[in-house]
């Protein structure tokens, strides 16, 4: 049985049966205890008290830090960072100790650390409040980081990375906090590192994650009866589930790579590179990728659209492969 | 235990620490250790005086002065050297460690941050694992005057003490951040006086004076887990070497380091308490000296036995 829920009643509710099935899980941000400013913890404090759900100061590096601290000694912890872009704040902690403390320390601890940061652009919240960072974490070996696209994957996922015996960084995207759909009832996971084909195609992959899933599958609906695209979401990049990747391309022949941090320095180079290396001879057109533009996000919303990709751009990105094609042939 | 015999001990674990250090830096001469040694010779009373305040079930996070921390603590000694000497038998189990890095957790030496400072959030953490968990366990986060100085102690100290955490900061005051000396880099007389800001208690003490320091860190200790909270001690010693091995130490006034070592050395001043308490006292002396040095040589030769890891050694332990 499944039930419409929220992506934002998604995550408070992996949050609340994860406390409430283990003991030494524990969750701190700023202005959490209230429920925090997208209200993704409502009534957590009242339900487990103040021990095990509590507001910290303004520091992010110690929530980062105190969090791979306390993942060290015994606990769970699941730290807060109110806006993705502040992982810019607490990269040394998320960086270096986050994600090599088992290595450097020879294996000896493990640390199941979950950092829960929202991302992306959401209308106007400016240039250090809307962005995408995963790509700062392709060179971070020892951390995983998710992108939950639908509640049902915000939800399984956020379970497992609470379980995994290893750091996960975990960023919902704040434009997706009210869209809803099904998520099943009762204990519901989703395995790390598993990419979902959320649509079967024959001609064109579309790899694309976070707020920009719904985005391509509107673009292959637009496209249905011309092109028949197959989206396929990695639901975040580390681990990247190439192998599901390069079947696909393998396929169609036709990559389309989509992303909503920006293109030039974007997790979606990583993806591109990988592809090249291990499947160029099945290409038959050159891969694209779409993301933001090389530039800050603007504060004004109106301007932020225009950084921001769109459906049009991925549309646009789709006909140019199998053009790219036709030109080829 | 007595006053006396409580002193033995410490001249035994200064004694220890010195000793396991100049066997490193044989090791070092003979180019057979990668990286830096930041050599904590001088600094020994503040190191075995603190940790010997612990309870067992303690947590420490270390500094990078020397490797008393962990001697003191009663690391195998063998291990801590194969650490430098990557070795498999290390406690990085051959990846290597130059002073950070070294763990083992079964004595609750959870590491150390190799960005200075890096420790003072992880403190706080394992502190609040406590509170979670219902614990009585103290953190004792030992660090620099010239690490004082990063955000991230203003961070975790505020923290610490606004959730009352049994945090005990100590800092090992020795005048030097590499080469820039104290009064370029604090705004204020003394580390100590910024406890103010963070509501708790500063303390200053001599850190040559390695029963003063217990003394200290045991009222700290046992006020942090009494739920008192945590406490900021000054321990004002001394670098007798460089800052790295290798450091010509220019910028240092060379008549005072040599009067330091000549005055101020933690040995000397725990032994003139011995002797002042104990009639034959250097005869006792001796015999921990012959001991100390065949435990310290044991362990050497043990851990120059070791063997180098495979290359694929790299792969091992990125993920749980």
């Amino acid at each position: 049985m499944a039930r419409k829920v929220t992506y934002a009643q998604a995550l408070t509710e992996a949050l609340a049966e994860e406390l409430e099935r283990d003991p030494t899980v524990f969750f701190m941000g700023e202005d959490i205890a209230f429920g925090g400013v997208f209200g993704l913890s409502r009534g957590l404090q009242q339900r487990f008290g103040v021990k095990r759900v509590f507001n910290t100061p303004i520091s992010e590096n110690l929530i980062a830090g105190a969090g791979v601290g306390a993942a060290i000694t015994g606990t769970r912890p699941v730290v807060e960072l109110q806006f993705a872009d502040f992982v810019t704040i607490a990269m040394d902690e998320i960086y270096n100790k986050a994600a090599k403390w088992r290595y450097m320390h020879g294996g000896q601890f493990s640390v199941p650390l979950v950092i829960l940061a929202p991302e992306g652009a959401i209308g106007g919240a400016g240039p250090e409040h809307s962005q995408c960072p995963e790509a700062l974490f392709w060179s971070a070996p020892g951390l995983y980081v998710l992108t939950p696209s639908t509640p049902a994957d915000m939800k399984g996922l956020l379970k497992s990375a609470i379980r995994d015996p290893n750091p996960v960084l975990v960023m919902p995207h704040k434009a997706l906090l009210n869209t809803s759909g099904e998520v099943p009832e009762g204990e519901h996971l989703v395995p790390l590192g598993q990419a979902d084909v959320r649509r079967e195609g024959a001609d064109v992959t579309v790899v694309a994650w976070s707020a920009m899933v719904p985005k391509a599958l509107e673009a292959a609906k637009r496209l249905a009866g011309q092109i028949d695209v197959e989206v396929i979401d990695p639901r975040g990049v580390r681990p990247f589930d190439f192998e599901t990747v390069l079947n696909s391309v393998r396929k169609t022949g036709r990559l389309v790579i989509a992303h909503e941090a920006p293109v030039v320095g974007g997790p979606g180079g990583e993806v591109a590179a990988h592809v090249a290396e291990k499947a160029l001879m099945h290409l038959e057109a050159p891969i694209r990728r779409v993301g933001a533009a090389d530039v800050p996000i603007p504060q004004s919303a109106l301007l932020e659209g225009a950084v921001i990709p769109q459906i049009d751009d991925i549309v646009a990105a789709i006909r140019s492969t199998t053009r790219a094609a036709a030109a080829n042939a | 235990m007595s006053d006396l015999q409580q002193m033995l001990g410490f001249y035994e674990g200064i004694l220890r620490c010195m000793l396991w250090e100049q066997g490193l830096l044989d090791m070092h001469a003979e180019g057979r250790i990668s990286g830096f040694y930041h050599a904590g010779r001088g600094q020994e009373g503040t190191q075995v005086g603190a940790i010997a305040a612990l309870a067992p079930e303690d947590y420490l996070f270390y500094a990078h002065r020397g490797c008393g921390y962990m001697v003191a603590r009663g690391m195998p000694m063998d291990v801590l050297y194969s650490d430098f000497l990557g070795t498999s038998q290390g406690s990085t189990r051959g990846l290597g460690a130059g002073i950070v890095h070294i763990a083992w957790p079964a004595l609750g030496i959870l590491g150390q941050s190799g960005t200075l400072g890096g420790s003072f959030t992880l403190a706080v953490g394992a502190a609040l694992s406590g509170r979670v968990l219902d614990e009585r366990k103290v953190t004792l986060c030992l660090f620099g005057d010239g690490t004082s100085n990063r955000g991230t102690f203003h961070e975790a100290a505020n923290a610490a003490s606004v959730w009352k955490l049994p945090v005990v900061w100590l800092c090992e005051n020795n005048g030097w951040a590499v080469s820039t000396t104290f009064k370029e880099s604090c705004a204020v007389g003394s580390i100590a006086e910024r406890a103010a800001a963070y509501g708790m208690p500063g303390v200053v003490v001599d850190g040559q004076d390695c029963v003063a320091v217990h003394e200290a860190a045991r009222t700290a200790i046992e006020r942090a887990r009494d739920g008192g909270g945590p406490t900021l001690i000054e321990a004002m010693t001394c670098r007798f070497r460089g800052h790295y091995e290798g450091d010509s130490q220019e910028y240092r006034d060379r008549e005072q380091l040599e009067r330091l070592r000549r005055e101020r050395d933690p040995l000397d001043v725990i032994a003139s308490r011995i002797r002042a308490a104990l009639p034959d006292a250097d005869r006792k002396l001796s015999e921990i000296r012959t001991r100390v040095s065949a435990e310290v040589a044991a362990a050497a030769q043990k851990a120059r036995a070791g063997t180098a890891p495979q290359k694929s050694r790299v792969f091992e332990y990125v993920y749980a």
